[in-house]
């Protein structure tokens, strides 16, 4: 009777606890639980693409099954998942082997595609229909949960050879409770700002009105791959030590830090325990308490360390960054920063990028967050960024109001660790070096777009100048010709002036004419020649 | 005839803007600033003229291209009114010169009279010619009565003036005295200039300038163009001008205009301005004088303080120091009396006042 007790209440907590804590796992809201949906899907497509080498091309259909329930369809041309993975990666709750890895990867948002399987299981009930293509095998499926026993149902449907031997996955479900919109929100927005961020993929969205948009791959380079790195003794917390220390197969604590961190000498070990004489370096890292992991992060902060190696940051890169801007939003004029990594809390490599892409298919003063590649959709008002970008007096740079100038501002941050605010991972917290570095960033490329805006602003005065003398020149001539005393000359005259005026007010003529705008002129040509390219 | 030297003056500007054309060069004009920092009082001279100061007014300058257009446009055309021999007031030409400047451009050659007026301004300037050379007129305000002939050649006719027969309303003065205008007998032994047409025709009623043997003249107010220069005129026949007018700041202003001329037209110089003149009064000291002016003065207004303030200011009148006296006077009393005024007792008080000032040379400088 007991057992029936407990395990009707583990068959209910399972369930319960993810309908009571979904908001936490990126699931509150219709338009949001359907974007994070896409997102679980297509960040599983593009990290699978990346470890096999291979340029993502992810297809993603919506349509609409009734109020408020939409089917989504994901396909990529991945590696695709082993017949005995299949349940693991789709109907298993905390199988993903991402957890405890210190390398720069996508946000982890929600519980994956697990959490996608058992949102459609509790809105639909309906399972996971899954196409995968591996190793010359397909295999068709349905994937379920048994709640009771944390365990995958499967429903083989159909197993063969692989179409023309392609490897891919495709999921299929039908998911209540999510709506579909084009609000900055939206999987169109997602899917967009995606392909921004990722342009060695190709993204191609089917929306539920039919419409097919098509992001196209813009680079023939496949991003470098993120190398795990250890951690740095100032950029760890003490609940990420002690689940370090748990597992790890040393017979000292002291051993343990060398190893597993950066910069931790024999010497250090010496410094730290004099900082922190209570915490007993030589027992076992399994033994470590709480208490001992507080201590140990206060004692890391006692003592000088060498900063870290950055090169465990993989930016997107600039050139990459101003082929997808052009094909995506193809402005007028860009500029991309290309700035060193830096280094917050003493101990995280971090690097940021920004992206002024000015006239262009985007939204007036749009700010495209990113965090290691992903899309922050989400918390806009609470993001460093964001924050960051309104602070700054964008009237010394020629925009008069950022609300109402078609600018679209990209901003990217790559770590290992990024600082998010929020168990949502949707915004960066502000970090005293973190919006520095954001600041100095956005400032330089609105340098950039300074110079060119009044470059601009130059040439249309020059043609506007130009078009004001040009009108005066007929009646000017008729009467200084007869005020002459030469009436028939008029026409002579008229000649005369008009090919002065055009030397004088020539476009190639802009520096002298204007004299302070020669400084600037050297610099600002050849961005504008680029941007002017696509 | 001055009208002859403003149009050679008008064809030898634009020769010389025409050779710059020709030598590939943007037509270009100097003009001395009419701005208050470039105007000068000379001691020797004794009026205000501009000084050395020059501006250069080119085409090729996108914030001068339309100004200068439009001046040529105004030498142009004036140049015209000169040789067909027509006149027209400043709005006329303003009529005249108010046209698009094509059909595809949504702009004419002149929107305001303003923007003519002072044009017309800078072409006197920069040529050294006058309006009236120009054949601009001007309105027309003062009257003159007294021994004075003029012969009048008007659109060919040519009429025969004698200001001793004009009756009650006087000859009104032209808007220019230079230009088919000849004085052909002045028999007078001297001007006088009363500010106000009562006293005026209280003088001319009483035949005063019978029994003076003088020019009576009233500007009524601040003295137009032409009658600065019939003034200025008389007192080239050596004849003596006197000038009465209220006794306030405002009224002595009158005066110190027709004499020095005034900072704002001080580009007009000696042409238009009497430094020879006098000022008969009204003075404060009259009232002191005249048991009877005491009971008639008036409460001088703040604007009235304000101004002696500035004429107290000014180096060409704080260097009489009659007239330090004088403006310092009306600041601490705060009083002030109209020339008409004078009447209060008898209605013929006004001749004897004024025999009186000449006679014993009561005038200030």
């Amino acid at each position: 009777m007991g057992d029936g007790i407990f395990s009707k209440f583990k068959e209910y907590s399972v369930a319960e606890f993810f309908k009571k804590n979904r908001q936490m796992l990126g699931f509150s809201g219709k338009v949001r639980s359907l974007t994070t949906i896409v997102h679980e899907y297509v960040t599983n497509s593009l990290d699978a693409c990346s470890e096999a080498g291979v340029y993502p091309e992810i297809e993603v259909w919506l349509a609409s099954e009734g109020e408020d329930k939409y089917r989504v369809r994901v396909k990529d041309n991945g590696p695709g998942i082993p017949k005995s993975h299949i349940g693991k990666a789709l109907g298993m709750m905390l199988a993903g082997t991402k957890f405890n890895r210190y390398m720069q990867q996508r946000g982890q948002q929600g519980i994956g595609a697990t959490g996608c399987t058992m949102y459609a299981l509790v809105t639909t009930g309906q399972p996971i229909r899954v196409v995968s293509s591996h190793d010359g095998n397909m295999v068709e499926c349905e994937v379920g949960i048994d709640f009771r026993n944390n365990k995958p149902l499967i429903n083989l449907i159909s197993e063969g050879p692989a179409e023309g031997g392609k490897s891919g996955l495709e999921v299929d479900g039908v998911f209540g409770e999510v709506k579909y919109d084009k609000s900055a929100y939206g999987v169109y927005e997602y899917l967009r700002r995606t392909a921004i961020a990722n342009p060695h993929a190709a993204i191609v969205f089917n929306s539920p009105e039919g419409e097919r948009f098509v992001f196209p791959k813009s680079v023939d380079e496949l991003p470098k791959k993120p190398v795990e790195v250890k951690p740095h003794p100032l950029g760890i917390s003490a609940h990420d030590l002690i689940e370090k220390a748990r597992n790890a197969p040393y017979q000292r604590i002291s051993s343990f830090l060398q190893e597993e961190f950066t910069r931790v000498t024999l010497n250090k070990i010496r410094e730290l325990q004099e900082a922190v004489p209570e915490v007993d370096l030589g027992k076992k890292p399994s033994e470590m308490g709480w208490e001992d992991a507080e201590k140990l992060v206060a004692g890391f902060r006692k003592i000088k360390w060498i900063a870290p190696a950055t090169d465990s940051v993989v930016p997107i890169g600039t050139r990459q960054i101003e082929k997808s801007l052009s094909s995506i939003i193809s402005p007028e004029f860009m500029h991309v920063t290309e700035r060193a990594p830096k280094i917050y809390r003493g101990g995280i490599p971090f690097v940021v990028e920004v992206g002024l892409a000015y006239n262009g298919k985007g939204a007036n003063g749009e700010i495209l967050r990113f965090a290691n590649r992903a899309p922050l959709l989400f918390d806009a008002g609470g993001c460093a960024i964001t924050q960051t970008i309104k602070s700054i007096d964008w009237k010394r740079y020629g925009i008069k109001s950022l609300e109402e100038e078609p600018l679209s501002i990209f901003v990217h941050f790559a770590s290992v660790h990024v600082p998010y605010t929020s168990a949502g991972k949707q915004s960066i917290s502000d970090e005293e070096e973190v919006v520095d570095e954001i600041r100095n960033a956005v400032m330089e490329a609105a340098r950039g777009l300074e110079r060119h805006l009044s470059g601009k602003r130059r040439t249309k005065e020059m043609v506007s100048k130009r078009a004001a003398i040009l009108r005066y020149v007929e009646q000017l001539s008729v009467d200084l010709a007869e005020l002459g005393g030469r009436k028939a000359e008029s026409g002579k005259v008229k000649e005369r002036l008009l090919k002065m005026v055009e030397e004088k007010y020539s476009l190639g003529n802009m520096g002298a004419e204007e004299g302070a705008g020669e400084r600037e002129k050297g610099q600002s040509a050849p961005e504008e020649k680029e941007g002017a390219e696509e | 005839m001055s009208e002859k030297k403003a149009m050679e003056k008008l064809e030898e500007l634009g020769k010389s803007m025409l050779s710059q054309v020709s030598e590939g060069k943007s037509p270009t004009f100097d003009t001395p600033l009419r701005s208050r920092g470039n105007v000068e009082f000379q001691d020797g001279l004794g009026y205000l003229k501009l000084g050395s100061k020059k501006e250069e007014r080119t085409f090729l300058n996108v914030s001068q291209a339309r100004t200068f257009m439009q001046t040529v446009a105004v030498a142009n055309k004036t140049r015209k009114f000169i040789a067909e021999n027509l006149h027209t007031s400043i709005r006329g030409l303003y009529y005249q010169l108010k046209f698009s400047l094509g059909d595809d451009v949504d702009e004419s050659l002149f929107e305001e009279q303003s923007e003519s007026n002072v044009l017309i301004e800078d072409l006197e300037v920069s040529l050294g010619i006058k309006r009236e050379d120009l054949h601009l007129t001007t309105d027309r305000k003062g009257v003159v009565a007294g021994p004075m002939v003029v012969k009048d050649n008007f659109t060919g006719e040519e009429t025969t003036i004698d200001c001793t027969k004009q009756g009650r309303s006087g000859w009104m003065i032209p808007s220019d005295v230079d230009n088919g205008m000849e004085f052909v007998d002045v028999g007078a032994d001297y001007v006088l200039v009363v500010e106000k047409d009562a006293l005026w025709q209280r003088l001319n009623e009483d035949r005063f300038w019978k029994k003076e043997n003088c020019i009576l003249v009233t500007p009524k107010g601040q003295a137009s163009r032409g009658t600065r220069r019939l003034l200025r005129k008389l007192a080239d026949k050596k004849l003596p001008v006197y000038v009465m007018t209220d006794c306030d700041a405002w009224g002595w202003y009158i005066y110190w205009t027709i004499k020095t001329g005034s900072m704002n037209l001080a580009y007009l110089g000696r042409d238009f301005s009497i430094p020879e003149s006098r000022f008969l009064g009204v003075t404060m000291a009259d009232i002191e004088k005249y048991d009877f002016l005491k009971r008639l003065t008036i409460n001088a207004k703040e604007i009235d303080l304000k101004r002696a303030e500035e004429m107290l200011s000014y180096p060409w009148i704080n260097r009489h120091k009659e007239w330090v006296v004088e403006l310092q006077k009306v600041l601490k009393t705060k009083k002030k009396i109209e020339q008409d005024a004078l009447q209060g007792e008898r209605l013929t008080f006004v001749g004897e006042y004024v025999r009186e000032k000449i006679e014993k040379k009561l005038w200030l400088p």
